[in-house]
């Protein structure tokens, strides 16, 4: 009976849709309405991902650091937020400075309107809330090369540095209305302002580190720390793949004529291609299908096609997940000839793979697209021209030369002024006791203390 | 061309009448046949290298016998052989081998307890004669001393027919040892009526082919699917080549598997190419090209890492990198194209066989 009644009053609606509401909304607010539910949605999602990221890296890291690896996530997650508001944000997105080439200056302690204005596409409170979401993912990307030696403390300084400064330039210079917007640089939802500027971070803070322990030998070579637990990176690498629907496809912040869809559709395929990649060409190369590198590949493609996912055509997707696939694995190859230590990939995943998938965007995306989008110009395959490759190259040169050096100068002063690594007897002992005092998994710590 | 220095080390070994004295032999004789190496073709250098260590393990059998007698423990109650396994079964050392072996000795009339007994404390006698002299214990315990491995040759026969009843994972691990046994001391009547029941029961039990070809093609050839070599990626040995698991284990294997097969009772993976061109199960041209494969993987293996570690001579079957030259290179991948031809061949012609 309460069935039927739901359903006529269903259709009835359906029918007469105006006949359902007190007051006819105006087709403006509904359109708000809509497009708040959905970046609401793509913040939650892209929140989310940090569920991803605690998985990735305690999976990929030892026993004895997970209970930090784990924690610290989530307590960074928290510090961000409160430093995004009173500074980031307003760095990023604030009203016109009188340098606004370089950095926004205003809505500092940002106090939004309750609701959407007049005009507004969407509520200011849910802008900023996805907004943040995005740089705690780039935070917890640069946490990869602090993983298993860096000091707590180390931790809230940098967090500070990177949410109120360094994140915040990056996002303005191409998302804020910065000088590198105004150039046509294309970067959808953030395979440089997120990811490269991640993973440069997290490059600083390993070379300034040094390697972990026992990872490379006296002549050179390396051994394989193996992550504690496999099940875990490979559910963290579908939390982030299901995250990255918010990240790339919210990254419309409007649901507009549904191209939203498109953007998740060039999401998939290039996530998959990535992943494909990967597998086979460890397969290939070392006659092992290596997960941990099919992992990172599928994240690969998923970073690469970030910048990309609103400018391509599917077949480009899949060719830029493809390559990411391969890129990985030969740049996780590389980093260990170079003798960088990077615990969790991130200098692969999402520096490597960033870097080409805002280069691919300058050799893929077509006219049609950058159009609709607004943003460029078409690539060097539809238009013939290099122009647009020139500005991705130029747009990732200056933004990872701009992390770089922050990065360096702000861990470096911190290394001199307060010490950045755990002794070598907390770095064996493992971070859970020496910066936490307890174990993650007690049980298994108790009995074997060489792990 | 026999050099005088190796025949009279050979000498020495078959009468020197104490452990430290062969221990100082063995060494002497590592050191000499280490710098020859280089200068001797691989079959020569491996066949002469083989006697000595047969030698060597002759001598410690005798000198245990002797040691038991001198404990008031008498003589061996009945006849005996003293069994190599693995590359010694195989006549394949290398410098640095370690035990695999067993003792099969005819059936007690009297007291079987009292004769396991014997034999028992013999083998423990000569398993650490030969430790003290160099050799490594047998990681998977495949070692006279183990009481599993040191039977009457009634005892032997039934254990083979479990192993061939049930066919699970280890047993048919514990039958491709036994097909390359070999007797190095006493009466080898007793491994030939050994390998008689093998063979009948190989006969008996055909499924077994199966899980024998599962084993054997187990290890994978070192050739990437671009035709590259796979090396080492980690550790102490990056960049090293598994030379023995990657490509001498891969032929010996597929060798043995088609050997046991039709009845061959050679050990030695160059004895069985030769028998198999014989039988013509491979033809002529077949044979050269796997027995020249073959000695450059014998050739490798000699060549790989040695691991000195407290006074036993151990290696770990990696070849490192800064020892293969561009034209070895070439040769070690056109060989493990070879091997893996092979591998392909055995998977045919054994599933051919079990239709």
């Amino acid at each position: 009976m309460i069935k039927k009644t739901m359903l006529a009053l269903g259709i009835f609606t359906l029918l007469f849709p105006v006949a359902a509401f007190a007051e006819d909304p105006s087709a403006a607010t509904l359109n708000m309405g809509l497009n708040s539910l959905w970046v609401m949605l793509s913040f939650i999602l892209v929140l989310l991902m940090q569920g991803g990221f605690i998985l990735l890296e305690t999976g990929s890291t030892r026993m004895k650091n997970a209970g930090h690896v784990a924690g610290k996530t989530i307590f960074t997650t928290g510090l961000a937020a409160l430093i995004y508001w009173a500074i980031g944000y307003g760095i990023a997105f604030g009203g016109d400075s009188s340098v606004n080439a370089l950095f926004g200056w205003g809505d500092f302690l940002f106090n939004p309107a309750v609701a959407a204005g007049e005009g507004d596409s969407l509520p200011g409170t849910v802008f900023f809330l996805f907004q943040l979401a995005f740089a705690a993912v780039s935070l917890s990307i640069a946490w990869g090369g602090f993983a298993e030696r860096a000091k707590l403390s180390s931790y809230i300084v940098f967090t500070l540095f990177f949410i109120a400064i360094i994140y915040p330039t990056v996002a303005h210079w191409i998302w804020g209305g910065g000088w590198l917007a105004e150039d046509g640089a294309q970067d959808f939802a953030g395979s440089t302002v997120v990811h490269l500027t991640g993973a440069i971070a997290a490059f600083a803070a390993t070379v300034l580190l040094k390697p972990r322990i026992g990872k490379f030998n006296k002549d050179g070579s390396a051994n394989e720390i193996l992550g504690h637990n496999q099940v875990f990176t490979a559910l963290s690498v579908l939390l982030l793949w299901v995250g990255w629907f918010g990240f790339n496809a919210g990254s419309t912040v409007a649901i507009g004529d549904g191209f939203f869809g498109y953007v998740a559709f060039n999401t998939m395929l290039g996530a998959g291609a990535g992943g494909v990649a990967a597998l086979l060409i460890s397969w290939a190369v070392t006659g092992k299908a290596d997960i941990t590198t099919m992992l990172n590949g599928t994240l690969a493609g998923l970073v690469a096609i970030t910048a990309s996912c609103a400018f391509v055509d599917p077949w480009a997707a899949v060719v830029i997940g493809l390559v990411a696939g391969v890129l990985v694995f030969y740049s996780v190859k590389f980093f260990e000839k170079i003798k960088v230590d990077d615990p969790i990939f991130a200098l692969s995943v999402h520096g490597m793979a960033g870097i080409w998938g805002t280069l691919a965007n300058g050799i893929f995306a077509t006219t049609a697209l950058a159009d609709k989008v607004g943003i460029g110009q078409g690539g060097l395959i539809d238009t013939g021209s290099w122009k647009q490759l020139w500005v991705q190259f130029e747009s990732v040169v200056v933004c990872g030369a701009f992390v770089l050096a922050a990065s360096f100068l702000v861990l470096g002063i911190m290394k001199l002024v307060m010490g950045f690594r755990v002794t070598e007897e907390q770095e064996i002992i493992g971070l859970d006791l020496s910066e936490h005092g307890a174990y993650g998994y007690p049980e298994q710590m108790k009995k074997g203390q060489s792990i | 061309m026999d050099d005088p220095v190796r025949m009279q080390l050979l000498k020495q070994i078959n009468s020197v009448d104490h452990i430290e004295g062969l221990r100082s032999l063995r060494d002497q004789v590592h050191e000499h046949m280490e710098a020859l190496l280089p200068t001797r073709p691989v079959e020569q250098f491996n066949e002469q290298l083989n006697e000595v260590h047969d030698a060597v393990i002759q001598r410690a059998v005798v000198l245990a016998e002797a040691q038991m007698a001198r404990l008031g423990k008498g003589s061996p109650p009945v006849p005996y052989a003293y069994l190599l396994f693995g590359s010694g079964g195989r006549k394949e050392q290398t410098l640095s081998s370690d035990q695999d072996s067993g003792i099969v000795y005819e059936d007690p009339v009297s007291d079987p307890a009292e004769t396991q007994q014997y034999f028992t404390e013999l083998s423990d006698c000569i398993v650490s004669i030969l430790q003290t002299t160099g050799y490594p214990l047998c990681e998977g315990n495949v070692l006279s001393s183990n009481p599993d491995w040191c039977l009457s040759l009634t005892e032997w026969s039934g254990k083979l027919d479990r192993w061939f009843e049930e066919p699970a994972w280890e047993s048919v691990r514990y039958l491709l040892i036994i097909a390359d046994c070999r007797c190095v001391y006493g009466d080898s009547r007793l491994v030939d009526e050994l390998k008689d029941f093998f063979f009948t029961d190989m006969l008996n039990h055909p499924i077994i082919l199966k899980r024998m070809l599962d084993n054997t093609l187990r290890h994978k050839v070192l050739l990437g699917f671009f035709g590259q070599l796979l090396k080492e990626q980690y550790g102490e040995d990056t960049g090293s080549l598994d030379i023995k698991y990657g490509a001498y284990i891969p032929m010996v294997n597929s060798i043995r598997l088609l050997s046991v097969q039709n009845g061959i009772r050679e050990t030695a993976t160059l004895d069985r190419i030769n028998r198999l061109v014989k039988i013509g199960q491979l033809t002529e041209a077949e044979g050269k090209v796997y027995a020249r494969a073959f000695r450059l993987f014998l050739r490798l293996r000699l060549m790989t890492t040695e691991q000195r570690d407290g006074g036993l001579y151990a290696n770990n079957g990696k070849l490192s990198s800064r020892k293969l030259t561009k034209e070895l290179t070439g040769e070690l991948k056109s060989s493990l194209r070879l091997g893996k031809k092979l591998q392909r061949a055995v998977f045919k012609q054994t599933m051919g066989r079990l239709k």
